[in-house]
């Protein structure tokens, strides 16, 4: 079921929340043993939230825009009174006192939480192996990884044990596994959605977005959470448009641009004459399409790497083992709990990662790595900016390959960055991105089409993913359709 | 600049700079994986940089300040409800003031 199906029975009374939720927690009970999509399922106040939903429309008072909506929420976003991990051993049994920016919106719009779901820890991953609770597997065939770091909300959206999900993109994390379980996943504007409350990574880059099973969904969702929150410091103060409206927008004379650096060495030739069918089905619709230059993408996995792992650094010296979380005491002193408290808490990735950051950001590194990529960030953007100065969208593929096997690029760090290569220019450049499934590989496979827009665009981005999405519509994992 | 060598005392350096732990075992293997990074974002050298204003932020000219008001906040027990350890209602650490 789609989100605005289950709204609309919902609110005409033809089924109860508390019915549609029970339905999605059997699904997740029966299922998801062999996914690992959750870190948790909030039973109980699932289904406590869906009966007030129902006692609501009883008494005759209006239903919000996701009314009786379950929604799985990546495990990076605090909920209060339910777990939340970040996919880390250092906040295993964490309970927070409070409910981030978007969860609180979602519960106004009458959504129902369903759980947590599994996540790279801390967000830092491609592949979902770096969680400290083991990864979650492709609904699509579950020797393969979901993507990352928001592969559980993929793989649990893709496996319909939840018709959408929250996710966090700080280089790709909701694009990527969108692409790789075929769902519909959007980066929205570096600052359209409030990030109090989310776990932070790398904060000149998070942000969090929805994923769903259908473009609608997706809109429908990111209406709700999209808005102005002044607990966030970077929470931009812009009017959001009807972004369900957005959907059903013509696209005739839409110009959409071609970056050829996209479709260079490295791109599996099926994703590519997938992503170029896709282009050219837009163009039968009267899409103007013309290639369009990104001469720095190149360089965008360095500068990420670089400005990502420094944030993070700072970001991640909060862990410490005194306020929360977990606390390893050889009962010496201070710095000696702090450090066997982080050695015992991070995972492997995490550590490199916060060693790369302190390295970039110390003394005599700091010219030459931290602000040289912050300069080479100007210079992305500017590529952004000149690019859809001359389009209104940009179409190209999310990743560069379908769905990895588990296992594969865990070895090669590096080999694990490389692979999010078309998505990291886009979160530079703040500019909103999304994933649409377009044709599958011949193994079916699914595959993803890339589309950027402007900042504050979204409208525009969803209108070529509808358009996308009428060509290419919903399919479920033969997993899901033989059950 | 000349690329540094990243070796195990450049590693535990940095460790301690973030309060890490490492062996001498783990240095070695993050010292192979984190010279194999260095090495790859030294292409950012290939780049004429020293004109370009660097990017901190995005669209911070759409940033709001709030308001400077008093709002409701987590109540005592609520902020300490996750600590691991508690006395005389606070966070209660190992000593960290040397002892005479």
């Amino acid at each position: 079921m789609i989100v605005g199906d289950i709204v609309s029975s919902v609110r005409r009374g033809e089924r109860t929340a508390e019915a549609v939720c029970g339905e999605m927690l059997g699904g997740i009970e029966a299922r998801d043993g062999g996914l690992h999509a959750f870190l948790h399922v909030a039973r109980d106040a699932a289904l406590e939230q869906a009966r007030s939903v129902d006692e609501k429309r009883k008494s005759g008072r209006d239903l919000g825009a996701l009314a009786g909506v379950p929604i799985a929420i990546k495990d990076a976003i605090c909920t209060r009174g339910i777990p939340t991990t970040a996919g880390s051993k250092i906040l295993s049994g964490w309970v927070p006192p409070y409910d981030a920016g978007v969860v609180e919106r979602l519960k106004a719009a009458d959504a129902i939480l369903i759980g947590k779901t599994n996540m790279d820890e801390f967000a830092m991953g491609s592949s979902n192996e770096n969680s400290a609770y083991g990864p979650a597997r492709n609904p699509w065939d579950t020797t393969r990884t979901p993507g990352g770091s928001s592969g559980g909300s993929a793989a649990a959206v893709a496996a319909r044990l939840a018709p959408c999900a929250l996710g966090s993109d700080t280089g790709g994390s909701i694009r990527q596994p969108a692409a790789l379980t075929g769902t519909v996943g959007i980066k929205p504007t570096y600052g359209r959605v409030s990030r109090y409350g989310l776990i932070a990574f790398a904060s000149s880059l998070d942000q969090v977005g929805p994923f769903a099973t259908d473009v609608r969904g997706a809109a429908r969702v990111l209406s709700v959470i999209a808005g102005h929150d002044a607990r966030d410091a970077t929470s931009l103060d812009a009017p959001v448009p009807d972004l369900v409206a957005a959907c059903d927008r013509d696209v005739k004379g839409l110009r959409i641009g071609v970056p050829e650096e996209y479709f260079a060495e490295g791109l599996d030739a099926e994703v590519g004459a997938s992503v170029r069918a896709a282009i050219g089905d837009l163009e039968k619709r009267g899409c103007i399409v013309k290639p369009v230059k990104l001469p720095h993408t190149r360089y965008a996995v360095a500068t990420y790497y670089v400005l990502a792992t420094a944030e993070a650094s700072s970001n991640l010296a909060r862990f410490d083992g005194v306020r929360y979380g977990l606390r390893v005491d050889p009962r010496r002193d201070l710095r000696a709990m702090y450090g066997a408290t982080r050695d015992a808490g991070f995972g492997s990735e995490v550590k490199r990662r916060i060693l790369l950051g302190t390295f970039v950001l110390s003394s005599g590194y700091y010219d030459a790595y931290y602000l040289r990529a912050q300069k080479v960030r100007t210079l992305v953007r500017r590529d952004f900016d000149a690019a859809l100065r001359e389009v209104d969208v940009l179409c190209s593929p999310v990743s560069p390959t379908p769905a990895f096997r588990l296992g594969e690029r865990v070895d090669d760090p590096l080999a694990m960055y490389l692979s999010d290569v078309y998505t990291l220019p886009a979160s530079l450049a703040g500019v909103p991105a999304m994933s649409v499934p377009c044709a599958p590989t011949k193994s079916g496979l699914p595959v993803g089409l890339q589309i950027v827009a402007r900042p504050l665009d979204e409208a525009t981005m969803l209108a070529v993913a509808a358009a996308c999405e009428h060509t290419h519509p919903p399919v479920a994992p033969p997993s899901v359709t033989k059950t | 600049m000349a690329a540094p060598r990243v070796d195990r005392a450049l590693v535990q350096h940095v460790a301690r700079l973030s309060s890490l732990s490492t062996s001498d075992a783990e240095a070695d293997k993050l010292a192979g994986e984190l010279a194999k990074i260095v090495e790859y974002v030294a292409q950012l050298e290939e780049l004429d940089v020293s004109s370009v204003p660097p990017t901190a932020h995005v669209q911070i000219e759409r940033m709001p300040l709030r308001s400077d008001e008093e709002k409701p906040c987590l109540s005592h027990e609520e902020a300490l409800a996750g600590a691991p350890r508690v006395e005389n209602d606070g966070f209660a650490v190992t000593s960290f003031v040397e002892e005479k």
